[in-house]
Parts: structure tokens; C-alpha cells; sequence
């Protein structure tokens, strides 16, 4: 190999390593931060039993997952959305969507989110500390 | 393809998990420290047990490097065809076995994108098998069981600790290539100085 092919090889290698530690570390601290402001991880107080953030459902979950996660009956899911639990419990929400509401992009997220919000217990209301 | 996966695992469970870290350990493609941490957050939600889950996982995925590895070892009748007599290949090979070790533990669980190159180049450059499975072992014993470990400690939120796990994946990737262009320059300027002294 030439002096000037080696060269170029280098610098070539010690760009790619820059960017590379440019693009992942930025990203890296981005998480990390996310991490430490959201109160995530280990530190930070138990999550409830069952959980109750719905901004957390997936396209990829199933509807059994879902119930289970969020301590909702999965028939009520089924019933909500008016499709047959035989042949769909193991079709992520994502299958689902495509193949009853397939001009509705993102029905099927939607309204498992707006049910499992329905089927909460109201909030007891906060009573002040006299 | 991560989301294929993800409902895959939530609807029949260790098997499937197995198959996809069997699979990712030969080359193909697939999301798999995405796969263990979702795994481990599955575990803790009691959708998949544990033990039974770390374990399979854990058998499937040194079956799969080792036969990676195997790959390698039978490509080097080939190679070494190629390459026969070269005092490079055997400078490569000599320091493989002296370095390899530690490349195969780290490249498990830490720099992910380059652990099945380094398979295919024990396999080729004659690293005794003992050595790569013991720490394949060790490697995979960490990234199965401390990674899962994290997405059972962050449950249902074990997509944040999937992000920055993969990017400082990336971060270190990126520092050992940068280390390998700052080593081949001071050697490149080394012997540039030493034929000019000569000369």
C-alpha cells in the first residue's frame, strides 16, 4: 500500500471513530438525562402493581399483555374494540388495526388507551392535612 | 423487525427469545440487547420466569457463538490457502491469541456490533476453543443476566435503559476505533521519523 493510501486509511479510521463518538455520545447523554429527570430506575419510588401510564402501550403489545400489564380484564378490551378474541389474542395491536380498521391508522392504540383510562377507579379524592 | 420480536416473545415466551439470541449470535441482524432488557422486564411482570428464560437464553446464545466460531475454524484451510506463509497473517494470528481473550469477553456484552466478526476470527486464527467458550461464558453470562437484570429493575420502563445501553454500545465503538486511528498514525509517524533518520 502507498504512503498516501495509508494516510488517507487513517484519517479515515480517526473521522469514523470521531463521528462515532460524537453521534453516540450525545444520544448517550440524551438517555441518561431522560433517566435521571423522568425519575426512572432502581432509586426512585416502586411503580404501582399494576401499571398505570398508558402512554406506555405499545403497537407491538398484544391485548392479553395489555390486560395483564394494566390489570384490565382482556374481554373488556375485545368487547371495546368489537372483534373476536378467538384468532386475534396473539396479533400485536399493530395486526390488529391493519386487519379490522385498515384506513384508520392508529384506532386500534388509540382506543385500548381510551378503555384502560375508562376502566380505572376514580381517584379518591386528596383530603387536606389539617 | 424489534417489534416482530417483541410480540413474538410475549406470546410464546423462553423458546422464541432462545431461538432470536441463537440466531443474532451466528450474524443475523437482530435487536438483541433490545431483546434480553425487554426479556427481564417481561420476567418481572411475570410473563416470562426468570431463571427458566436466562437459562435457555443463555445455552442458546453460546451454542450460537460457538458455532460461529466453528464457522471460522472451517473457513481456515481457505484462508490460510490465501494467505499461507504471510508473516502478517501470522503477526494476526500470534496477537489474537494473546489479546483474544479479553476481545471475546468484552465483545459479548459491551461492543455487541463486533462480537461475531471476533467469533469467525478465533474460529480462523486458531484460538483454542476452551479458551473462546470460557469467555464466551463469562460474556454472555453478563449480558444475559445484567441487562436482563436491568429491564426487571426498570420494568415496564425498560425502553429508557434499552436507549442508553445501545448508544453507550455505540459510545465504545467508537472510542476503539478512534484508538486503533490514533495507534496506526503514531506508528505510521514512527516509522516515517525512523527512515528519514536513516535515510
Amino acid at each position: 500500500m502507498s504512503l498516501l493510501k495509508q494516510r488517507i486509511l487513517i484519517i479515515s479510521i480517526i473521522i469514523m471513530g470521531i463521528l462515532a463518538v460524537g453521534f453516540f455520545g450525545l444520544r448517550a447523554v440524551r438517555a441518561a438525562r431522560h433517566i435521571r429527570d423522568g425519575g426512572y430506575g432502581p432509586g426512585n419510588p416502586p411503580l404501582p402493581p399494576n401499571e398505570t401510564d398508558v402512554e406506555l402501550i405499545r403497537d407491538w403489545m398484544t391485548l392479553p399483555y395489555i390486560a395483564r400489564t394494566y390489570g384490565a380484564p382482556d374481554r373488556m378490551l375485545f368487547k371495546e374494540l368489537k372483534i373476536p378474541d378467538e384468532g386475534n389474542r396473539e396479533k400485536s395491536l399493530k395486526e390488529l388495526n391493519d386487519k379490522y380498521f385498515p384506513e384508520q391508522a392508529g384506532f386500534v392504540l388509540d382506543e385500548v388507551k381510551k378503555a384502560i383510562n375508562d376502566h380505572r377507579p376514580p381517584t379518591p379524592p386528596t383530603v387536606p392535612v389539617p | 423487525m424489534s417489534d416482530f420480536l417483541l410480540t413474538q416473545i410475549i406470546n410464546y415466551g423462553a423458546p422464541i427469545l432462545g431461538a432470536i439470541v441463537f440466531i443474532g449470535a451466528m450474524g443475523a441482524p437482530f435487536p438483541g440487547t433490545l431483546i434480553v432488557i425487554a426479556a427481564g422486564a417481561f420476567s418481572k411482570q411475570g410473563i416470562l420466569s426468570w431463571y427458566t428464560t436466562g437459562f435457555v437464553a443463555l445455552v442458546c446464545v453460546v451454542l450460537g457463538d460457538s458455532l460461529s466460531y466453528g464457522m471460522g475454524y472451517y473457513a481456515r484451510e481457505r484462508i490460510l490457502r490465501r494467505f499461507q506463509n504471510s508473516e502478517r497473517w501470522a503477526q494476526a494470528e500470534a496477537s489474537f491469541n494473546r489479546w483474544g481473550g479479553m476481545s471475546v469477553f468484552w465483545t459479548r456484552f459491551l461492543i455487541t456490533g463486533i462480537a461475531v466478526p471476533v467469533n469467525l476470527i478465533a474460529g480462523t486464527s486458531n484460538f483454542r476453543f476452551q479458551r473462546f467458550f470460557l469467555y464466551d461464558l463469562l460474556g454472555e453470562s453478563i449480558w444475559i443476566f445484567g441487562y436482563g437484570g436491568l429491564g426487571y429493575l426498570f420494568g415496564t420502563q425498560w425502553e429508557v435503559v434499552s436507549d442508553v445501553l445501545s448508544n453507550m454500545s455505540g459510545l465504545t465503538l467508537g472510542f476503539v476505533i478512534l484508538a486503533i486511528g490514533v495507534w496506526l498514525g503514531i506508528r505510521q509517524l514512527k516509522k516515517n521519523s525512523a527512515a528519514a533518520s536513516s535515510g
